[in-house]
């Protein structure tokens, strides 16, 4: 394994866009913030970013996203650091009680 | 499911809070019902496209975005757009729910029109691969002041004029009735004697009325009828003015309307009380066959009793283009009654559905 892919980031795939990824729950890119995480994501597997945010860029309201067991609107949203590694598990809010 | 209705069949599209059915006949008595397709997704709204056989679908998902979807399998499978609808990152919209999808006139048979919260006329001119929005409406001078009823900013009537490929209304809520007349390219507001009754100081603004849902009379292209939130109208000149056609109907507010396309000047509505369900312990599907001039009421197998309380949403009404009409009524408790004979009777041709968002009737073609 060199440098490069060492520094990837892990990411969980919730079940209902497990189409973007082809049925992959765990996928692999690069990011030093959740923003740069989700562009990854969008350029590896075209259309996610639309699940995860509004046009304006905005992450939607039933979105979110943990890094390391945190959740990323607590901390600095988008702009949270990702460290390289690290694991981050796209969830959205609970429904039905 | 069956994907391979023969023809002649009578095909209706449910949209629901839970997924798209599919609900077929070959006599409109017996009815099968196919689905759950999109499962899980809140379908606004699903059209059949009798030009080419494809099939859209207003995919507005809980968490994850609204997406317009075709299928060209009478739902076994679904593409999304290559070029679906999203407003430009830089402009400060976001897409919140799709509405209504419409296709083209006759001689536009690639055009297919979708309408949008906030309030945006999308077009494809390619049978849906790739949508842009009318710039006309999107940049409209007044479109700063334009403010949402309860169900958001959302353009949910498109009417493309099947008499002039220039002339186009669209039903927007809480702007009102807008017309173009140059295929799009200027958009005028069209709210004359229309009410709007939650305004206080001006009750006959220029626009700001709470427009439910639009309609244009199957045959006279210059009359177009419309639901309310306050009241029920009838325009005779393509806009420029409405006549109040309320008469003696119960309440002013109501959101589906459909007309009888054998019957010209057949016209039902569903109006609500301040519960926003039947005003009485009847359900009743209002209905007049002159015009708006009087109204009856349509209740012959319709449910009744202390405790039947249905409501009809904005899309939950429509009609089919066989003789004599069917009219089909989707409730938010997850009916759907179906009527052969231009609301003389209705049957519950469907039962224990997710709540009806939309129905939307065709006949397939041979």
């Amino acid at each position: 394994m060199n440098a490069v892919e060492s520094k990837a980031v892990r990411v969980n795939i919730p079940r209902a866009l497990l189409n973007r990824t082809g049925n992959q729950r765990w996928v692999e890119v690069h990011g030093a913030t959740i923003r740069e995480v989700i562009n990854a994501l969008d350029a590896a597997y075209p259309g996610l970013k639309f699940n995860l945010c509004f046009e304006t860029g905005e992450l939607r309201q039933f979105v979110n996203i943990f890094v390391q067991g945190e959740d990323a609107r607590a901390l600095q949203g988008l702009d949270t650091p990702v460290p390289p590694g690290a694991t981050v598990y796209l969830i959205h809010s609970i429904a039905g009680g | 499911m069956s994907t391979n209705y023969p023809s002649e069949t009578t095909l209706l599209l449910a949209g629901t809070k839970r997924g798209l059915f599919l609900l077929s006949s070959q006599d409109r008595k017996s009815w099968k019902v196919d689905g759950q397709l999109l499962a899980g997704t809140r379908v606004y709204n699903a059209s059949y496209d009798q030009r080419n056989g494809r099939m859209y679908a207003a995919d507005n998902g809980d968490f994850f975005g609204s997406f317009l979807r075709y299928s060209d399998d009478l739902g076994e499978t679904w593409q999304e757009p290559k070029q679906g609808i999203q407003f430009p990152e830089d402009g400060g919209l976001k897409l919140t729910n799709i509405w209504t999808i419409v296709a083209g006139r006759k001689d536009e048979p690639d055009t297919v029109y979708a309408g949008v919260d906030p309030a945006t006329l999308w077009v494809s001119q390619d049978r849906g691969e790739t949508w842009e929005p009318n710039q006309g409406l999107l940049n409209h001078p007044t479109r700063s002041n334009w403010n949402p009823g309860a169900g958001g900013l959302c353009l949910h009537s498109i009417v493309p004029d099947y008499s002039n490929s220039q002339r186009m209304w669209v039903g927007i809520s809480a702007v009102g009735c807008m017309r173009t007349e140059d295929g799009g390219t200027t958009w005028t507001h069209h709210n004359r004697n229309t009410r709007a009754d939650f305004f206080p100081e001006n009750r006959y603004p220029e626009y700001g009325q709470c427009l439910h849902r639009l309609l244009q009379h199957p045959t006279k292209p210059d009359v177009l009828y419309q639901q309310n939130h306050c009241g029920i109208y009838k325009s005779m000149d393509a806009g420029e003015n409405w006549i109040d056609i309320q008469r003696d109907l119960p309440s002013q507010f109501g959101f589906p309307i459909a007309l009888d396309y054998n019957n010209p000047d057949t016209a039902f509505v569903i109006v609500e009380g301040d519960a926003r369900n039947n005003i009485d312990d009847q359900f009743t599907v209002y209905r007049t066959k002159d015009g708006g001039d009087s109204w009856d009421r349509s209740t012959n197998g319709l449910p009744s009793g202390p405790g039947v309380r249905l409501g009809v949403l904005r899309h939950g009404m429509c009609s089919d283009t066989a003789d004599p009409s069917g009219v089909y009524v989707g409730t938010n408790t997850g009916q759907i009654f179906g009527s052969t004979n231009a609301g003389d009777s209705w049957e519950l041709i469907a039962d224990y559905l997710p709540a009806v968002y939309s129905v939307n009737a065709v006949v397939l073609d041979s």
